[in-house]
Parts: C-alpha cells; sequence; structure tokens
C-alpha cells in the first residue's frame, strides 16, 4: 500500500509571482486603515462585545469578491473569511489550479494558493474587515506564505487540529513539524512589526467533542505556538448545547493561558456556534444560532464564529450568512443585560473542566520535546480525540449527553483523568455502577449527535 | 494495546475478524467510529482502516490477515459506485475472497433508483444493506457458514 503521505501533493509548477518582502507586507497591514484581526480581537475584549464573523469560500476569484463585499456591506462583520477548498488543504495546487479555471464551482473553497497573492490582497483590499485564513491542513507552509503575502492578519490551525479530524494518513511528527515552521514565521513577522492572530481548531471533529479535550488540544498548541514567537493566540471552542459546560470552558480559557502560556502572549477565547447535526427547519435553526450567540456573549468570548439555518443544507447563500450573523449580532444588545447563567453551576464545572485539562496536558508540556511528547501520547492513548478520522489518534474515547446535555466521558480510554472525574462523568451518564453494554452505548451516541434534532422534535426519539 | 473494554456485551464469536472501512472518496469518521465501537463490543476483532480507503487497501487487509470473515464497506457520500469501480479487477486477481457487505448512502440524491444497487452488485458486491440493524445478524449467519465450510474441510 501507498502511504507515501506526499502522494496528493503536486510537484511545483514553477515559479509564481514573487513574494512581497516582510517589510512591504508589514507596512500593507499596518497603513491599509482597517485593523488586524489582532486589533479587533484586543477591542472586542476592551469592550466586552463579542466580535462576530463568517465562514464562506468559493471557487472563482470574482464570486469571492462579491460574496465578501455582499457579506461587508450586509452584516459588517468584524472579521471576514476566506475558507481554503479541500484540494488546497492536501496541497493538491495544480487539481485545485486546473478546477479553479475549468469549473470554480466545483471547489468546495478559495483555492488561495492557485489564484495566487495577488488576487487574495484585491480580496483583503476590497472589504472594510480584516481577514482571516481558514483551511484544515496538516502542511499549510505554502498556503501561509500565500495567505501573509495577501495581507491576511489570521491564520487558522494547528499540528493537532488541523490533522486528526481531516486526514487518515499523515504522521503526527509531520504536521506538528510544518505548523512549527509556521509559528516560527508569525514570531518572525511579530519582529518585523506585525502580530499575526492564529487560530487553534478547538472544534476537533464537530461531533460531540469532549471540553477537556478540545482545551487541552488547545493549550498544547498553544504552547507549542508560543515557544516558536507566536504573540497572538485564538483558543476556539465548539458550543456543545449546554449552557454552563459552554460558558465554563469559554471562561477557562484565560485561567489556562495564565497557567500554561508565557505572560506576553495574548490569548482570546472564541466560540464556534454548534458545529454537529444541524436542524433543518429554519425557525430551529435560528434558534440554536442565537443561543450560540448568547453563551459566546455569557462566556467571555472575543469572537463568535457563525453559522446559518441552511447549515443542514449544506454551504449557505450569501443571504442566509448575511442573516446568521445579524441574528448572532442580536445577542449583543445592551438591553439582554438581564441573561444570566448560573454562577454556582458554571464554577462546578470550571473547577472539574480544568482539573480534567491540567491531568491531560501536564505530561506532555511537562516534557522535554513536548512535540515528541505529543505524538507519544496520540499513540498510547493519553491523548486521544472521538471519531477520529486519523490512525494516528487511538479514538478510544466515547462521548455522550447526560440528562441535562452535558457533553461527558462514556468510556475515556487511556486519557490520564483522576479516578473520580472518571467517576463523576460515567455517574451522570448513569453509567456509574460498572459495566456498561456497549451496543446500548453505541445507540445513545447516535441519539445524542441528533441531539437539536431530537430537541426540536424534528426526528422522534 | 487497546483498553480492556468495560462493557458486558457477551462475544459471540470471540475469533472472527472483519475488516471495516470507508470508500475513497469518503471522509464520514463517525458512524465508521460507531461501527467499530459496536462491533467490537459483539466481540469481532475489528481491523478498521476507517476514512478514504480505497479497494487496494482493503485487498491488501484481507491478504495481510488470513481468515477474513467478511469486508464491511461504508459510503455515505453517494459515490459508492465510482469508488469501487477497481473491484471486479481486484477479485479477478484472485484479491477479496471473503464475502464483501456494503452499506450506507450508497447513490447521490434522496430518492434512490434500484437500477443503482443492481450496478453495485454487478461490481461484485456481495451484500447490500440498507439499514446498519441488519449488519449484526447478516455477519452471525456468515460465521456460521464459515464454521460450517470448516468443519466439512476437516471431515
Amino acid at each position: 500500500m501507498n502511504r507515501d503521505m506526499h502522494r496528493f501533493t503536486d510537484a511545483p509548477t514553477g515559479p509564481g509571482p514573487a513574494f512581497p518582502s516582510v517589510a512591504e507586507t508589514v507596512h500593507f497591514a499596518r497603513t491599509r486603515g482597517t485593523p488586524t484581526v489582532r486589533d479587533v480581537l484586543a477591542r472586542s475584549v476592551q469592550n466586552a462585545v463579542v466580535a462576530i464573523q463568517p465562514r464562506c469560500g468559493v471557487g472563482g476569484h470574482a464570486e469571492m469578491r462579491q460574496l465578501l463585499r455582499a457579506l461587508d456591506t450586509g452584516a459588517r462583520p468584524d472579521v471576514l473569511t476566506l475558507t481554503i477548498d479541500s484540494h488546497t488543504r492536501l496541497n493538491r495546487f495544480a487539481h485545485a489550479a486546473r478546477l479553479a479555471g475549468t469549473d470554480p464551482s466545483a471547489l468546495n473553497g478559495y483555492p488561495l494558493v492557485a489564484h495566487g497573492w495577488q488576487r487574495g490582497r484585491e480580496l483583503v483590499e476590497s472589504v472594510s474587515a480584516p481577514v482571516e485564513i481558514r483551511h484544515g491542513s496538516p502542511d499549510p507552509r505554502l498556503l501561509f506564505d500565500v495567505a501573509v503575502a495577501a495581507g491576511a492578519t489570521s491564520f487558522e490551525g494547528g499540528g493537532i487540529s488541523y490533522n486528526l479530524p481531516y486526514c487518515k494518513d499523515v504522521p503526527l511528527a509531520h504536521s506538528l513539524a510544518c505548523w512549527r515552521e509556521v509559528d516560527a514565521m508569525t514570531g518572525d513577522l511579530r519582529r518585523a512589526g506585525l502580530t499575526l492572530d492564529r487560530e487553534l481548531f478547538g472544534t476537533l471533529t464537530g461531533v460531540l467533542t469532549p471540553p477537556s479535550i478540545s482545551l487541552a488540544i488547545g493549550v498544547i498548541e498553544a504552547a507549542l505556538a508560543a515557544a516558536e514567537g507566536v504573540g497572538c493566540l485564538s483558543l476556539s471552542y465548539p458550543q456543545g448545547g449546554h449552557l454552563a459546560q459552554d460558558v465554563a470552558a469559554l471562561r477557562a480559557i484565560p485561567v489556562l493561558a495564565a497557567r500554561y502560556l508565557p505572560a506576553d502572549v495574548e490569548v482570546y477565547p472564541v466560540l464556534h456556534e454548534f458545529m454537529g447535526v444541524f436542524p433543518g427547519q429554519r425557525a430551529h435553526a435560528e434558534q440554536l444560532i442565537f443561543y450560540g450567540a448568547l453563551t459566546a456573549r455569557l462566556g467571555g468570548a472575543a469572537k463568535l464564529v457563525t453559522k446559518t439555518y441552511q447549515e443542514a443544507l449544506g454551504v449557505p447563500d450569501a443571504q442566509a450568512n448575511i442573516d446568521g450573523m445579524r441574528l448572532a449580532a442580536v445577542a449583543n444588545s445592551p438591553l439582554l443585560d438581564f441573561v444570566t447563567v448560573d454562577t454556582e453551576r458554571v464554577e462546578e464545572e470550571l473547577d472539574w473542566l480544568l482539573a480534567e485539562v491540567d491531568d491531560l496536558v501536564a505530561p506532555v508540556l511537562g516534557a522535554a520535546d513536548p512535540a515528541r511528547a505529543v505524538t507519544a501520547a496520540f499513540a498510547d492513548g493519553t491523548l486521544d480525540i472521538p471519531f477520529s478520522a486519523s490512525r494516528y489518534a487511538r479514538g478510544d474515547v466515547l462521548p455522550c449527553r447526560d440528562a441535562s446535555g452535558a457533553i461527558r466521558y462514556a468510556v475515556a480510554g487511556a486519557l490520564p483523568l483522576s479516578p473520580a472525574a472518571v467517576a463523576r462523568h460515567r455517574s451522570g451518564l448513569g453509567l456509574a455502577d460498572g459495566p456498561h453494554s456497549m451496543r446500548t452505548l453505541v445507540d445513545r451516541v447516535t441519539h445524542d449527535i441528533h441531539h437539536f434534532l431530537h430537541l426540536f422534535r424534528e426526528i422522534e426519539p | 494495546m487497546r483498553s480492556v473494554p468495560t462493557h458486558t456485551d457477551a462475544p459471540e464469536s470471540a475469533h472472527d475478524v472483519i475488516v471495516l472501512g470507508v470508500t475513497a472518496s469518503d471522509a464520514h469518521a463517525v458512524a465508521n467510529q460507531l461501527i467499530a465501537h459496536g462491533l467490537r463490543a459483539q466481540g469481532y476483532t475489528v481491523i478498521n482502516l476507517g476514512v478514504c480507503t480505497p479497494v487496494a487497501e482493503f485487498a491488501l487487509a484481507v491478504r495481510e490477515n488470513p481468515g477474513v470473515l467478511a469486508v464491511v464497506v461504508g459510503s455515505l457520500n453517494g459515490h459508492a459506485y465510482e469508488d469501487l469501480c477497481d473491484l471486479p479487477a481486484a477479485r479477478a486477481a484472485g484479491d477479496l475472497a471473503c464475502p464483501v457487505i456494503l452499506g450506507g448512502n450508497l447513490s447521490v440524491g434522496s430518492r434512490k433508483d434500484p437500477g443503482a444497487l443492481d450496478r453495485l452488485r454487478r461490481l461484485g458486491v456481495d451484500h447490500l444493506l440498507s439499514e446498519l440493524s441488519d449488519l449484526a445478524p447478516l455477519l452471525r449467519e456468515l460465521a456460521r457458514q464459515a464454521a460450517r465450510s470448516r468443519q466439512l474441510q476437516t471431515i
């Protein structure tokens, strides 16, 4: 079997247009009259108003510019997105370029490398909000070069979070080494006067992600990035749907940053609106979107990445995307100060969560070579993610929802959690009294994946 | 080593090996992982090749693991036919001699065309499942047949 991880990687097709110098890139970002993503995040924390960002990416250049301008004028988001197509994510640049020329609508995102940094800069210059690149690439080195030259001021991903949910066969050691280069280049830019935001993708597979796994991986990637000189990090967390648990997870992020990261690194909590199976009916989807935006507000998120009422159908059109952002922005209203959260429940969740994250990250970050310790930990299951697409994580962990909808570990695999924490999770699920039937559990996980369809009675129990 | 399962399901066929995977163009990991958990709970030894598995990789796993009871292939993205078009050649070359079971969402579109299932059968798929709950009884039946043929060989 061919296990060459570069089998889909196209050979270089000759020199593209030369990249601008670092000095020119820094000059462009600092003088174009709009804030950087980092400026937006800092302002958002200062004003305690959650910044709003859509997901968006189409294959054609003109179509992409039109879409960005429509979103920019339609909802005035604080940050805009270029979502990159999956061929580019896998470094199949020639394939992406061919489709961009012949059938751009067949691409599921914007092929930035194929279009080149000058077109990328045209997009950045066409809107009033700063631009983040979102993708899913285990080896993003060329994409990063093009993104920076284009004038994007935030770049999402990490060596763990952009490998395990997306790739079957890329060794973690390889993706971690690639991302280390990206982080080192981010450090170089910072020294040259431009602080890029690096967002870490705590959403992972987006299905019943246990909060302590999301945050532990975020903290590990953040520590690796900070060690390379990155000065601005966004830790994202996916809305699970249980208010106290989600608020606790967002509030844990600054606490963990103080514990594990250098004091001169800025860390921003980010919420991704629910990433799992979305209700199909518009009214239900909009309730879930608004609930997510309120969660971001109550958790003190610096930024919210939005969904749309068309989520269940596929990639949304521009108007649905605008409607989703405008709805989310309503939750920022000063009129909603009366909405509060049960502090005692949040505190209880937060205490347990911080202890769990400590148990997960301490062995790795305490190691002499943390990157190597990450690879070893995923091999022996002391780090793990549920539903891993990659063979470099074991996927032994199985999450379920308790009666209140909180996400708990039914099976914690080899995670080094305290016996008390494991007992709390299992008793919350009614599994305290010893072994369970795996067949029953698989049915239960399936049910819980469709939680919001059941809640809104879109499907029978 | 995988951790010791903390579940109660009695192994029904402790030694039967199942090769499991998702078709070549399909990256849907969640159902695949759940089926692997479920089959292990039923006592099967599961070699889970995971998402994006080409026919050649299924064939290699069967070659490397003698006595595979069945190959269970999932496809959720509607591209099962394109993804399995190497199956006749593989079987003609002597690969994948065990039963091949295919389940999931087997063609594009919400209205299913019975012709699509015939085309998949003509590729050499032995069992087409529309419901996941049909998998366990089918595997039990295949295990019974395999045991019977082993008995016949020893007589």
